[in-house]
């Protein structure tokens, strides 16, 4: 066997080429046979760690291949470079994909919703000083006055202010409802119902109130496409919860991973849809420039061609590719 | 390495596996904060910087269309979601703050995160900072074997640390015949003794001059059974001999 010193002696050069060439493959400056010579020194320098591992292990010599191979490894098996065309190819095919493979989490989500939300509805009707837990102060005040509170609002601050407001709380509660799926579905869930609870009340409150059709007018342009971002991304959320609870065959983290990264194309395709309908919300919901009839139209039919965007696109490619897959299925 | 610290075991295609260093909570939490410098002290000079350009940046504000207005608060916002997750992919796993404590962010079988996988780890931020200041991150941290906070649970991913380490000690060359030569019949010592040797010698400079002496007075009496009494106490006298000694004794015989 050979000795330590002889043996870093001997493989030291090779290793420090493969280091230079590292860095001059990060700087984005490789030629061919340059590229030859860092495969072949790669492999030659695994060979030198598994023999390092065998005789001398726990030796800074040893870490130091370490250190060495796991560097190249990360450059030499790089995910492929995202680029537009990627991009493209996501809301083509990805996204819809996704969200098409997952119908049944997006419709849990919706149920858990529509459930929030006629519970908030059914308790202010029922029982209206339910209203008082469930309706912030100020909105009911303007409520009972017989204004919209969104009136109110734009008299004090401009327009576009509440509209950015708006956006970032919506991209909050969004966030939040996917990434808070890692407990268990819990904080889904949790997101899912409040929202729909108090959307629930507010919606009854200006029913009894005869404050219905300004509500209407008021949230009929951006409330569909918005609330299908959070339906989807809450969808999103349960794909995780569910994967917290009941990995099936693989190992948790194992599944977590796939289902995690399977989750989060609904979130990132979601986004520019949310970012859009704040602007919405911001121009065309509030005041009266618009007739409240519309508004509700154009709302109805973004949110109709979001969903039918979702439903149908890249389809056609799905059905053939999986045709010619299920044999291996 | 020691023994404690968690690993992550990488089994790659040139089939040997590779130990991976977990960076511990300490390393990532520094991270954490000069990132989260970086970004306020960038904030702070875009104020700045367009105050002096614009004599009244908030009235400037003001004026901007409704759109801009808009789109400039949510590029604000967007900034603060974004610089993670473009730092992670553009920089090899690598924020700034995480390339200045030489910790990088790989997927669990060892490769760079892709978009999915880093933007799942940093959405997740919103709940590992629950209730406050990522109090449930630094739980999980605490609770999963390899330091993984609740983002990295779900992203497959997990924080490495990139140590560098110096191969010189094994060059330097024994020192000049004087010392004394190591007889035939000594022991071969095993690769983790000519390493604690070599590592020593490598560090003397550091220690200081009792833990020197005492250090290599131990180490002498450990490789140097063969030594007589006389010999021992010999290499003793000069400090330059004894390390000399040592030196020798970790170089391979033929």
């Amino acid at each position: 066997m050979e000795s330590l010193g002889a043996f870093v002696a001997r493989r030291k050069g090779d290793w420090e080429k493969l280091q230079q060439l590292l860095a001059q493959q990060r700087s984005g400056a490789l030629e061919l046979g340059q590229l030859k010579r860092l495969d072949s020194l790669y492999r030659r320098a695994t060979g030198d760690l598994a023999y390092a591992q065998s005789f001398f292990p726990g030796t800074d010599a040893h870490r130091f291949l370490n250190q060495l191979c796991g560097s190249a490894y990360g450059s030499i098996y790089q995910p492929p470079r995202q680029h537009w065309a990627a991009v493209r190819q996501f809301y083509e095919s990805g996204f819809p994909g996704v969200f098409r493979a997952e119908k049944r989490f997006v419709a849990s989500s919706a149920m858990i919703f529509l459930l929030g939300l006629a519970l908030g509805a059914s308790v202010v009707l029922v029982q209206p000083g339910g209203a008082e837990l469930l309706v912030p102060a100020r909105m009911r005040q303007s409520i009972a006055e017989r204004r919209m509170w969104t009136d109110d609002i734009l008299s004090i601050a401009p327009a576009n202010l509440v509209a950015s407001a708006i956006a970032t709380n919506n991209l909050t509660v969004t966030i939040f409802a996917f990434a808070s799926g890692i407990l268990a579905g819990a904080g889904t869930i949790f997101t899912l119902v409040n929202n729909g609870i108090q959307i629930g009340a507010i919606i009854a409150l200006c029913a009894r109130e005869h404050m219905a059709m300004p509500l209407l007018s008021f949230i009929g342009g951006h409330g569909p496409m918005e609330l299908s971002v959070i339906v989807i991304a809450g969808g999103a959320g349960l794909m995780v919860g569910q994967a917290v609870i009941d990995p099936g065959d693989l190992p948790r983290r194992q599944y977590l991973k796939r289902r995690g990264t399977q989750a989060v194309k609904l979130v990132l395709g979601c986004a520019p849809f949310l970012a859009f309908t704040g602007v919405i919300e911001g121009f065309i919901s509030p005041g009266n420039l618009f007739p409240g009839p519309v508004k509700i139209a154009l709302g109805l039919l973004l949110a109709g061609a979001f969903w039918t965007y979702l439903s149908l696109t890249g389809r056609a490619d799905e059905v053939e590719s999986s045709a010619s897959k299920s044999g291996r299925r | 390495m020691s023994a404690w610290s968690p690993r992550l075991d990488v089994a790659i295609p040139e089939r040997v596996s590779l130990v991976l260093p977990v960076a511990g909570i300490g390393f990532r939490s520094i991270a954490y904060l000069v990132d989260a410098l970086l970004l306020f002290l960038f904030w702070v000079s875009a104020y700045f910087l367009f105050s002096l350009v614009l004599s009244d940046f908030v009235g400037a504000f003001l004026g901007l269309s409704g759109v801009g207005k808009t789109l400039a608060i949510i590029g604000a916002f967007a900034t603060q979601w974004l610089y993670w997750t473009l730092c992670e992919v553009i920089g090899r796993g690598q924020t700034p703050g995480k390339r200045l404590l030489s910790i990088r962010v790989v997927s669990d079988d060892g490769s760079p995160v892709g978009v999915l996988q880093s933007s799942v780890r940093n959405l997740c931020r919103i709940v590992d900072f629950l209730p406050f200041f990522y109090a449930a991150g630094l739980l999980a941290m605490l609770l999963s074997r390899e330091n993984r906070r609740l983002g990295d649970l779900l992203a497959g991913t997990l924080l490495i640390r990139e140590e560098r380490i110096e191969l010189d000690k094994y060059e330097r060359a024994p020192a000049d015949g004087t010392s004394t030569p190591i007889p035939a019949a000594a022991e071969q010592l095993s690769p983790a003794d000519v390493e604690l040797i070599l590592t020593f010698l490598s560090r003397v400079q550091e220690l200081t001059v009792e833990s020197r002496d005492r250090l290599t007075a131990a180490l002498v009496k450990r490789y140097g059974r063969f030594l007589s009494d006389h010999e021992y106490r010999a290499l003793l006298a000069s400090r330059q001999s004894a390390e000399a000694f040592l030196r020798a004794r970790a170089q391979p015989r033929a």
